[in-house]
C-alpha cells in the first residue's frame, strides 16, 4: 500500500511498473552525480542545474512523468525490491583491521565455488551414525586434523628433517610442503575444486607423496588405484570414482598410463585432466610443470576432518565397485591414536613394502604424516630390493605383508643382509604363519615382530603391540586398535561367540569407514544394527581379547552340507617343504555342489608332490578326512594382491 | 513552558545555545541559512514542513570512531549506533533547553524516514542543514560530510522558533585530502574510491587545483551493501517461492539471515545498516587534527579546563 491506499486503488498496473519503473528509479536515486561543490558555495545556478542529477523526490518524478505521487511512490518502492540485490553485506565480515577491498582480488560470494553435484555425493556418503559421531568427538578421537595441518606443522617444526627418502633423493618436510603447495596451486589452476576426485597410479616415490598432499591441500580427494591395474579396472575405477583428474606414469617398461588414459578419455566423462610424471604423452600435463606452479594463484578453501580425503577400491574387476571414502576423522585418528602404541616417533623411519596406493602402505604414509617421522620409499618390490633397501637405508620399522617376507626367506636373504635397524615390524595382508613369524623374530632379536589386521574400510583395525612379545604376535592378528572395540559373532545369527570359538570378526570404532559409495547393495549387509562393521573375516578371541585369523567366510568350502574352512589346511600346506604358498577353494562339483582344491606353488628347485602324498602329509596332521583336497594344481607364480595376497578368485580351476 | 522572554538577545543567545551543544558533548554545532535550506530542499522537505513556525535551524555533531574503532576488523564494531545516539540526546536536550531559557518551541528534528515517501526518503536532510551550517562539506564519498578539524562526524538538528543569526557554510572544503590528490594524480582514484566494497564511488579531481571536480554515487548499490531492510521481506518471499524444502529452510534460518532476525529482534538497527569501508580509509576522517579523541583532548579540552 501507499499511503494507506493499495494498488488497484491508485491505479497501478505491472505494465505501468513495466514502462514507468526504470525511469522511475533512474530519476529517484539511481545514479547521483555533483559537479563542484555548489551547496557549501550557494551556487544556486548551479544546484538547480544538478538538481535532477542528484535525485528528484517522489512529487518531483511526478511532475516530471505525469503519474500521481502515490503512483511514483508505489512503483519507486516496488521497484527496489525487485532489482536490490541481497547478501553484499558480507563483504564487511572479510574487511577492517587493515585489509581493504580491492576489486582485483574480491570474488563476489555467489561466484564462490561450490561443491559439484558428484563431490556432494562424496560428502553425503559420510553418513555415519550420529551415536557413533558423538562418542568419538566427546573422547577425542574425531578433531580437525587434516593432511595440510600435520604439513604445516612438520615443515615448522622440523623443516630439514626427511619426510621422504629415495637411496638418492630425500624430500624435507619443508622441500615437501613447499613442493605439495605449489602442485595444489597448480591443480587448482585447472580448475579442480574441493571434493573433486582425483586418481593417483604411482609407486612409492616422492611424487605420490607430493601428489597426494596437494590434492589434500584444498580439499580434493584422492583415489588411488595400483600399480598392475590396466586399462579395463583404470576405466571401472575412474568411472566409478567420477574422478575428474588422474595423476600417473608417462611411461613405464611396458605400458604407459598416461597414454591409456588420454586414449580411453572419451568413455571417461568425468576425467579432464591427464597428469604424467616423467615422460608425457602429447595431451597430457606434465607433472614437472604443476611443480613449478603459479605462485600468485590463490587458493581459497582449507579442508576440515570431516571432509573426505580418500577414496579406495576393494576391487577394481567387478562389476559392482566397493568405493570406499575415508575422511581424515578415520585415517588420521586411527594413526595418531596407534603411533605411541606402537612406540613409533617422529624420530623413527618407517619403510612400507606395501605400496601406497593400498591402505596398508597408506597406513605408513599417515604415520609418517602425523608422526613427523620419515618415509623411506620401496618403488617396487622385489625381495632383493626389499632386503636391500633395510640395509641401506635403515628403518626402524617396516611394513611387511606375510609373502614378501616368505619370498626373501625363499630367497636366503635372511641371513644375507643387516637387518639391525628395524625396531619393530608389522605383518599384514594375510593371515601370517606362526612359524615363519618365530622364525623371523629369532633371526632379528632386536626387533618386535608384530601382526595388524586391516581393510580398506578401516585401515589398522587391530595389531599385536612390541610388547605382547612374539607368542601372541605369532598366532594372533592383535587386539583392538585404539578407540575400537572388537567381537566375534555367529555370521548368521549375528550373536556373539564364546571366547576361542570361530567366528565372523565384526569391529566398529573412529577409523571404520562410513559405507561404500554409490553401492546401496554392499551397504545393506555391511554393517550389523548396531552399526558393527562386518568383516567378513573369520576368527577367533582369547581370553585377553587377541583374536586369531582363521579365514574368510565366503572362502568356505560346502561339500555335501558340511562346511569347512580351508586355511589350517593350507598352513599346513605351506609348511611343506616343497612348497613356498598354498591355496585351497572350492570348485563345482556335480554331486557334492563344492569340493575342495589346492594351489600350490613351488619353493625353487623343489620338485612337485602328487595329490596323493600332499592327502598324505596332511593326515599325519591329524585333518579330518573331509577336509582334504580333491583336487590339485600347481603354478608358476600365483595371481596376487598389491599387497602380496593371493587372489583366490584369479585362481583356474582344472581342466575337468 | 516559561513565558516568552520580552527581549531576547540574539548574540547572546547563539552564544549560549552553542556553548549548550558543546558542553554536552558534540565537536561541532552551527545555525544554518533558512532561506537556503528552503532553496535547496525540494517542497515537502522544507523545515516549515514539519514545524510551520520554526524560525531557526541548528545543527550539531558529535565525534566519530576511535582509532580503535576505524582499525579493527569491521565486523567487530559493526555497530556504531552509539555516536549517533548522542547526537540525538544532545539535540533533545538542546530543544528542551531553549524552551526553558527562552520560552520558545522547539524541537528535535526526527532522524527518521518520511512516512509518507517509504524507506531511503529522510524526513529533512540533516547533511543540508549541517552542511549550509558551516560543520562538515560534501566530499566524494557519496556526499558524506567531512570537517577539516574533526573529520568524520553524526549530526542531529534542531528546529525552533528562536531566531538566530545563521552562519556561512565552512570556507573551505577538506576532501581531497592532499594524500588523496596525489594517489588520483597516481591511479585516478581516491582511497575511498579504490577500496569502496561495491565499487559505487567515482569521480574526478581537479588535478591542478586539487580540488573535487565531479563526485558520482551510486546510491543504490551502496543502499544494496549497508541496508539490510530489504533482504528481510526478500527472505520471506524466497522462503514463499522456495519449491524446495532445503532452499526454503536456507532462506529464513540459515545464518547470515538468522543473523537479521536477531537484529530486528533486539532492535539492533545499526547492525541493519553499516559500512563505511569509505571512511575507514579516508585520511580525514580517521586523522582530521581533531578526529583523534586523544588529539582533541589536547587541542580543546585541555585548553578550556585551564580557563
Ligand atoms: S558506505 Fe560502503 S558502500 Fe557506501 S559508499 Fe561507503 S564504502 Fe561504499
Ligand atoms: S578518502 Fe576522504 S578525503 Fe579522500 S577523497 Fe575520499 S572522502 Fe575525500
Amino acid at each position: 500500500m501507499a499511503r494507506g491506499l493499495n494498488r488497484r486503488q491508485i491505479g497501478v498496473t505491472e505494465e505501468m511498473m513495466a514502462t514507468f519503473g526504470e525511469i522511475v528509479l533512474r530519476m529517484s536515486h539511481n545514479h547521483q552525480i555533483r559537479e563542484g561543490d555548489p551547496y557549501r558555495e550557494k551556487d544556486w545556478d548551479a544546484i538547480e542545474r544538478h538538481r535532477e542529477m542528484m535525485g528528484l523526490s517522489d512529487a518531483e518524478i511526478a511532475e516530471r512523468i505525469g503519474l500521481s505521487r502515490n503512483q511514483v511512490l508505489y512503483i519507486r518502492t516496488l521497484m527496489e525490491r525487485r532489482r536490490f540485490r541481497t547478501g553484499h553485506y558480507a563483504r564487511l565480515l572479510e574487511l577492517g583491521g587493515g585489509k581493504r577491498f580491492r576489486t582485483e582480488r574480491f570474488t563476489p560470494h555467489l561466484d564462490h565455488f561450490r561443491y559439484s553435484e558428484d563431490a556432494l555425493e562424496l560428502r553425503a556418503a559420510m553418513n555415519y551414525p550420529p551415536d557413533r559421531a558423538r562418542d568419538y568427538v566427546e573422547k577425542g578421537w574425531w578433531r580437525n586434523e587434516t593432511q595440510r595441518r600435520y604439513l604445516e606443522r612438520n615443515a615448522a617444526e622440523r623443516p630439514d628433517a626427511p619426510a621422504f627418502v629415495l637411496p638418492d633423493r630425500t624430500l624435507t618436510w619443508k622441500e615437501l610442503r613447499d613442493t605439495a603447495e605449489r602442485v595444489a596451486r597448480g591443480l587448482w589452476q585447472l580448475g579442480l575444486r574441493p571434493g573433486d576426485v582425483v586418481a593417483l597410479q604411482l609407486p612409492n616415490i616422492p611424487e605420490f607423496a607430493i601428489a597426494n598432499l596437494a590434492v589434500t591441500w584444498f580439499g580434493g580427494v584422492v583415489q588411488t588405484i595400483h600399480m598392475p591395474y590396466r586399462d579395463a579396472e583404470l576405466q571401472t575405477l575412474i568411472n566409478h570414482g567420477r574422478s575428474r583428474a588422474i595423476v600417473c606414469m608417462g611411461a613405464a617398461k611396458d605400458w604407459s598410463a598416461a597414454g591409456a588414459a588420454l586414449e580411453m578419455q572419451p568413455q571417461l566423462p568425468t576425467l579432464k585432466h591427464v597428469i604424467a610424471v616423467g615422460e608425457t604423452p602429447d595431451g597430457a600435463i606434465p607433472f614437472a610443470g604443476l611443480v613449478a606452479g603459479d605462485p600468485d594463484m590463490e587458493i581459497g578453501h582449507e579442508p576440515s576432518g570431516a571432509d573426505p580425503h580418500l577414496l579406495l577400491y576393494t576391487s577394481g574387476t567387478t562389476s559392482s565397485p566397493k568405493g570406499v571414502p575415508l575422511n581424515s576423522h578415520n585415517m588420521l585418528s586411527n594413526a595418531r591414536m596407534s603411533a605411541p602404541e606402537k612406540g613409533l616417533t617422529a624420530d623413527d623411519r618407517i619403510l612400507s613394502a606395501a605400496p601406497f596406493t593400498h591402505l596398508y602402505g597408506l597406513y605408513a604414509f599417515h604415520l609418517g604424516i602425523v608422526t613427523g617421522m620419515a618415509n623411506l620409499l620401496l618403488p617396487a618390490f622385489s625381495p632383493p630390493a626389499l632386503a636391500g633397501a633395510i640395509e641401506e637405508m635403515k628403518p626402524t620399522a617396516v611394513w611387511f605383508a606375510p609373502a614378501h617376507a616368505a619370498a626373501m626367506t625363499a630367497a636366503g636373504l635372511i641371513g644375507k643382509h643387516d637387518f639391525g635397524s628395524m625396531k619393530m615390524c608389522l605383518f599384514a595382508g594375510s593371515s601370517s604363519p606362526p612359524a615363519m613369524l618365530h622364525a623371523l623374530q629369532e633371526a632379528w632379536p632386536g626387533c618386535r615382530v608384530c601382526q595388524l589386521w586391516g581393510m580398506t574400510e578401516l585401515q589398522a583395525g587391530m595389531f599385536t603391540r612390541p610388547e605382547d612379545g612374539i607368542g601372541k604376535s605369532a598366532v594372533f592378528a592383535g587386539r583392538a586398535s585404539p578407540g575400537s572395540t572388537v567381537r566375534v559373532a555367529d555370521p548368521e545369527t549375528g550373536e556373539e561367540r564364546p571366547r576361542g570359538e570361530e567366528g565372523e570378526i565384526q569391529i566398529r570404532g573412529p577409523m571404520v569407514f562410513p559405507g561404500y559409495l554409490r553401492n546401496r547393495e554392499a551397504n545393506e549387509t555391511a554393517f550389523t544394527t548396531d552399526r558393527f562393521f562386518k568383516s567378513g573375516d573369520l576368527g577367533y578371541m582369547d581370553e585377553d581379547g587377541f583374536v586369531a585369523i582363521t579365514g574368510r567366510i565366503k572362502d568356505i568350502i560346502n561339500r555335501g552340507g558340511v562346511k569347512f574352512n580351508p586355511q589350517d589346511i593350507e598352513n599346513l600346506l605351506s609348511a611343506h617343504p616343497a612348497i613356498q604358498m598354498a591355496a585351497v577353494a572350492p570348485v563345482p562339483h556335480d554331486v557334492l555342489g563344492e569340493q575342495a582344491c589346492a594351489w600350490i606353488q613351488l619353493n625353487p628347485g623343489a620338485e612337485a608332490p602328487d595329490l596323493e602324498t600332499l592327502c598324505a602329509f596332511l593326515m599325519e596332521h591329524r585333518i579330518a578326512r573331509n577336509k582334504l583336497p580333491e583336487k590339485l594344481v600347481v603354478v608358476d607364480e600365483f595371481p596376487m594382491t598389491p599387497t602380496r595376497k593371493i587372489v583366490k578368485g584369479r585362481l583356474k580351476a582344472p581342466a575337468d | 513552558m516559561p513565558r516568552r522572554k520580552a527581549e531576547i538577545d540574539k548574540d547572546a543567545a547563539k552564544e549560549a545555545v552553542i556553548g549548550y551543544c558543546l558542553k554536552k558533548g558534540a565537536l561541532a554545532a552551527g545555525v544554518a541559512d533558512m532561506d537556503a535550506v528552503n532553496r535547496i530542499c525540494p517542497p515537502g522537505y522544507r523545515p516549515a514542513d514539519i514545524m510551520p513556525r520554526v524560525k531557526s535551524v541548528i545543527a550539531l555533531g558529535v565525534g566519530g570512531q576511535t582509532q580503535g574503532a576505524w582499525t579493527v576488523p569491521a565486523k567487530a564494531l559493526g555497530y556504531f549506533g552509539s555516536t549517533e545516539t548522542r547526537a540525538y540526546s544532545i539535540s533533545y536536550g538542546l530543544a528542551f533547553y531553549i524552551e526553558n531559557k527562552f520560552g520558545l518551541r522547539s524541537i528535535y528534528c526526527p532522524p527518521d524516514m518520511d512516512p509518507d515517501a517509504g524507506p531511503r526518503v529522510p524526513l529533512q536532510s540533516l547533511k543540508v542543514h549541517a552542511e549550509l551550517a558551516g560543520i562538515g562539506a560534501r566530499s566524494l564519498a557519496g556526499d558524506i560530510l567531512l570537517h577539516p578539524d574533526y573529520g568524520y562526524m553524526y549530526f542531529a538538528s534542531v528546529f525552533t522558533e528562536l531566531e538566530l543569526e545563521p552562519d556561512a557554510p565552512l570556507a573551505d572544503n577538506p576532501c581531497p585530502a592532499p594524500s588523496c590528490v596525489n594517489m588520483y594524480r597516481a591511479i585516478k582514484r581516491t582511497p575511498c574510491m579504490k577500496f569502496c566494497p561495491v565499487q559505487c564511488l567515482d569521480g574526478e579531481v581537479d588535478e591542478e587545483t586539487g580540488r573535487q571536480k565531479i563526485m558520482r554515487y551510486d546510491m543504490a548499490a551502496c543502499a544494496e551493501m549497508t541496508q539490510q531492510y530489504e533482504t528481510v521481506p526478500s527472505a520471506i518471499m524466497d522462503a514463499i517461492r522456495a519449491t524446495d524444502e532445503e532452499d526454503r529452510e536456507d532462506a529464513l534460518f540459515d545464518p547470515d539471515n538468522k543473523m537479521l532476525w536477531y537484529k530486528m529482534s533486539v532492535g539492533s538497527g545499526g547492525l541493519l545498516a553499516q559500512c563505511f569501508e569509505c571512511m575507514r580509509v579516508c585520511p580525514v576522517a580517521t586523522q582530521a587534527p581533531q578526529a583523534d579523541p586523544i588529539l582533541r583532548h589536547e587541542h580543546r579540552l585541555v585548553p578550556e579546563a585551564a580557563e
